[in-house]
């Protein structure tokens, strides 16, 4: 199966020499996608988070130990594992931009699409959605509101490429053609610490295209060959070991 | 005709290719997808006008400026502002929820009279202020009042209320702020602290976890990413020394471990090595600190902070290389340090060259009082609240006839809470101005429902650990969605009613003055934009203060065998906010599973202690004890047991009642010798299986 190309490849490189896994990037794609908040968290399997932010360790005791943070939104594979196991074509990647989507009212909540993708960035909505004490009148306009018994995931804020189009047509301009920082996920534009870059990387003047071609960006899981639209950059050679598990033996690429 | 079987499973078989190849199969799975998400309870999205209000955060203790998305009249979104010298284009895991924040369940609706049965009656503000009036009235010069907030001008009304009815009893609940203005006034030093991180070119953060609860992290973590851009080398090195390997340390270049409570101990120690390779400073009593510095080798420092020698070297030498050195001190907890840290830390930024240079230590000025009989901040400092209760639970001073708590939650957030709130109910009235029910509240004879920072006019002055003089309004982007009243209006109709002089009749009128006092232009503030100063304090006779530190180091009490070290992370929110409805999910697996948290400690101490990953366990001392199951981290120093905090909330909503246990109730309050100044940021602890 040939890799889906487009004109503009939204994309994302994650320094995880820069994270620190503070958490704002998981509260503010949470309150820009609409995810209910839920009592009890700690079932990580069945909570949902668009992006996640998992913790690293290089393994080894104490002095010599390090710690990094990964958070990990969903890839946008190339060719996506969760697309073509979809029994009603709830998702897809077939618009210009290379998101892979997910059509919820069309998703009959058969998982496969979770037991595919290979970087748990799909999840089930398990539970009825709730906003307790009025919270859902701060639900914003730009994402519907699921109801128990769908998969969700994240859509790099696709809502927010949709408004950035819609404002370069009403200017006269390219929709395109954006620059850089016109649109950008949530979880982007709330990292206080600068780790997450989003662009598009078929643009060589996108700061994303630069650092996904760094010697020291990989992705996640690469040699399944899904083809990610989101990389990692670190310059710590345990972290990118990790990303892909690498044998001890074995080199890291790049 | 007669249909035989061969017959009767190729009609089954057409028929069922004919029906699949048609798309009324797979219209009607999608209808019935469609139409079976169509449930009535479910939120449906309402559209409206964006528009956006620049303001502050007076929620996070990092005051983050943002920007607040409105949706026709509906806030829904604090986003980041790059324009902000707080934010300058991040924001904090705790004010991207603070809109949110507004619908929580835990917010206090209405005002509340606490009945005799334990219930709660739901008041008119009439008779509210009437209470609380007469209840004032009744307390005359015994009355107290509490404020949780560090930068704000209403400090100067409750004050100047404690100070008209002849009470000296105001205190601000205790933070990094009261140390450091301490340190500083035990300098001859005149202005408060700043540290000037942006201009740095090699940041070394002792104990202070600048990433995350010290000073104005947002501020800071600007800094930090500009000065490491991706996938390239960082053009400032940032070290963190401290026990566990947190947030700030996963950030930093560097990790020096050290253990908690012995900040001041590293700073002597590296003092001790630049004094060797020749730095001075000119101070009257640097004899009598370079004498007292030099007890502080790096085998001494290795014995009592657990810092390898080595690295102290390399890290001194480093420092002394460096062009801009900036050096911050405190606590990795955000509250409990001494004085002596801040002093020590200082000296090194002496010895360094970075007092008042840029990327160093400055002097800011503060904005002089605007309520004549207030208290400014240098006077509220002074104040110990630990201290206060101690006092009082010791029989030494009179307990007050009313306390008054303005968003502030010490029955939760003080150490050894229990016996604070033991002090604190003897007291025969206490009113909560608060927009939470926390647990102070919950304590309360009276509770009195504030809006937030988003639904009110309030200021910010300097936060403590920014590098230059600020002033900003906070403003209301939304009507207040409950029957809440600002309280400095609330105190201000009490105060008239009293007869109190304050000056002002309204808050705006106090703000507008402070504005003024500051130098900013209160039009400007009113329209989003902030005030800075890069004017510094004059300072003369400025001192080392060498025989604070020495007194205080000379006293300092012995590290247990085995200590804890409370980790802070602002994504879990603060005493006053509890743990926001979607942060919760930021919690990871192995710190908190249902209600059971988790503590960590590395592997040896595990095997020394003969427990494993998962078990449950007993840490107990003096002051109190908790239950926790084992969690293994190797970025925790040996004999060390980082337990996070946060948890162990009484009060609040389901997002954050009974979710572990508060660390505070382990955290034993001590004297510093020499400045008397209450501590708590070293605590042993026992460890045996629950």
């Amino acid at each position: 199966m040939q890799t889906k190309e487009f004109t503009i490849k939204w994309g994302m490189a994650i320094d995880l020499d820069k994270c620190t896994g503070c958490g704002a990037c998981m509260v503010a794609c949470q309150a820009e996608n609409n995810l209910a908040p839920i009592a009890d968290a700690s079932n990580k399997i069945k909570v949902m988070n668009w992006i996640t932010v998992y913790e690293l360790s290089n393994g080894k005791p104490y002095p010599e130990h390090d710690v990094a943070y990964l958070p990990r939104p969903c890839q946008q594979c190339g060719h996506p594992p969760c697309v073509s196991v979809c029994p009603v074509i709830a998702t897809d990647k077939n618009e210009e931009g290379g998101i892979v989507s997910q059509v919820t009212p069309r998703c009959i909540g058969c998982r496969y699409c979770m037991a595919a993708c290979p970087y748990h960035a799909r999840y089930f909505n398990w539970r009825d959605p709730v906003w307790p004490g009025g919270l859902e009148k701060a639900l914003t306009p730009d994402v519907s509101v699921r109801p128990r018994g769908v998969v969700e995931k994240c859509t790099f804020c696709h809502h927010r490429w949709m408004a950035a189009k819609d404002k370069a047509i009403v200017e006269g301009r390219d929709p395109m053609d954006l620059a850089e920082g016109e649109y950008v996920t949530s979880c982007t534009e709330a990292c206080p610490n600068g780790a997450i870059t989003f662009g598009d990387l078929n643009n060589e003047e996108h700061e994303v295209a630069k650092l996904a071609s760094s010697k020291h960006a990989h992705r996640l899981l690469e040699r399944l060959g899904a083809h990610t639209q989101v990389y990692y950059v670190s310059r710590r050679e345990w972290v990118l070991r990790q990303l892909d598990n690498y044998l001890e033996d074995e080199k890291v690429k790049g | 005709m007669a249909v035989d079987r061969r017959g009767f499973l190729k009609f089954v078989a057409g028929a069922t290719t004919g029906v699949l190849a048609t798309p009324v199969p797979w219209k009607l799975l999608d209808d019935a997808s469609i139409w079976t998400q169509n449930w009535s309870w479910i939120p449906r999205n309402v559209d409206g006008a964006n528009s956006y209000v620049s303001t502050i955060s007076k929620l996070c203790p990092s005051a983050a400026g943002m920007k607040v998305r409105l949706v026709g009249e509906r806030p829904v979104r604090v986003l980041p502002d790059d324009n902000h010298p707080l934010s300058m284009g991040g924001i904090t895991a705790l004010a991207v929820a603070e809109v949110q924040l507004m619908y929580s369940p835990s917010r206090v609706k209405r005002p509340l009279k606490h009945a005799g049965d334990g219930a709660y009656v739901a008041i008119s503000w009439e008779e509210a202020e009437k209470m609380l009036k007469e209840n004032l009235r009744r307390a005359g010069s015994k009355v107290a009042y509490v404020s949780g907030d560090e930068t704000g001008t209403i400090n100067e009304l409750l004050s100047g209320m404690a100070k008209e009815s002849g009470s000296e009893d105001f205190y601000v609940m205790p933070s990094e702020v009261q140390p450091a203005a301490l340190a500083f006034a035990s300098m001859n030093g005149k202005g408060q602290l700043g540290y000037d991180i942006e201009n740095s070119d090699y940041v070394f953060a002792i104990g202070a976890n600048i990433l995350e609860s010290w000073g104005t992290v947002l501020r800071n973590r600007a800094a930090f990413k500009k000065s490491h851009p991706a996938a390239k080398k960082p053009t400032v090195k940032f070290v963190y020394a401290g026990p566990v390997q947190n947030n700030t340390a996963a950030g930093a270049d560097e990790w020096l471990p050290a253990k908690s409570g012995a900040e001041a101990i590293v700073a002597m120690g590296i003092a001790n090595l630049l004094i060797k390779s020749g730095a001075t400073i000119n101070a009257p009593d640097f004899a009598e600190f370079k004498a007292l510095a030099a007890q502080y080798t790096p085998q001494k420092v290795a014995a009592l902070a657990g810092v390898a020698p080595a690295k102290l070297k390399a890290i001194a030498a480093e420092l002394s290389k460096a062009q801009r050195p900036v050096v911050l001190t405190g606590s990795e907890f955000g509250q409990g340090t001494g004085v002596a840290t801040v002093l020590a830390g200082t000296a090194v930024n002496m010895l360094l060259g970075s007092f008042g240079r840029e990327g160093g230590v400055k002097a800011l000025p503060l904005a002089p009082k605007v309520i004549a009989s207030g208290m400014d901040r240098s006077e509220s400092a002074q104040k110990d609240l630990v201290a206060y209760l101690s006092r009082i639970s010791a029989g030494k001073v009179s307990k007050p006839r009313a306390m008054v708590f303005y968003e502030a939650n010490p029955v939760y957030g003080l150490p050894q809470p229990a016996a604070m709130a033991k002090v604190m109910d003897k007291v025969p009235f206490k009113v909560a101005f608060t927009s939470f029910l926390d647990e102070t509240a919950k304590a309360c004879d009276l509770i009195l429902p504030t809006p937030l920072g988003l639904e009110r006019f309030d200021d910010v002055e300097t936060p403590y650990g920014i590098g230059q003089a600020f002033y900003s309004l906070a403003r209301p982007v939304a009507p207040c969605v409950i029957d809440g009243k600002p309280a400095a209006d609330v105190l201000l109709s009490v105060a008239t009613q009293l007869n109190m002089d304050l000056g002002f009749a309204t808050f705006e009128e106090i703000l507008q003055a402070k504005a003024e006092a500051a130098g900013a232009d209160w039009d400007s503030l009113m329209e989003g934009e902030f005030f800075t100063s890069d004017a510094v304090a004059e300072q003369s006779n400025l001192r080392i203060a060498a025989d604070v530190i020495g007194k205080a180091l000379a006293a300092a009490p012995k590290a247990a065998k085995l200590s804890i070290a409370p980790v802070q992370k602002l994504s879990l929110g603060t005493p006053n906010t509890a743990i926001p409805p979607y942060n919760n999910k930021t919690i990871r697996r192995w710190e908190l599973q249902k209600n059971e948290m988790y503590v960590a400690m590395n592997g040896a101490t595990a095997r020394e202690l003969g427990v494993v990953k998962h078990d449950r366990i007993k840490l107990s001392n003096s002051s109190g004890s908790i239950q926790a199951r084992v969690n293994i981290f190797e970025g925790v120093m040996p004999n060390t047991i980082a337990v996070l905090m946060g948890f162990g909330h009484t009060a609040f909503d389901e997002f954050s009642k009974g979710k572990g246990e508060n660390v505070m109730e382990l955290l034993t309050v001590g004297y510093e010798a020499g400045t008397g100044q209450s501590v708590w940021n070293v605590a042993g602890v026992n460890v045996s299986k629950a």
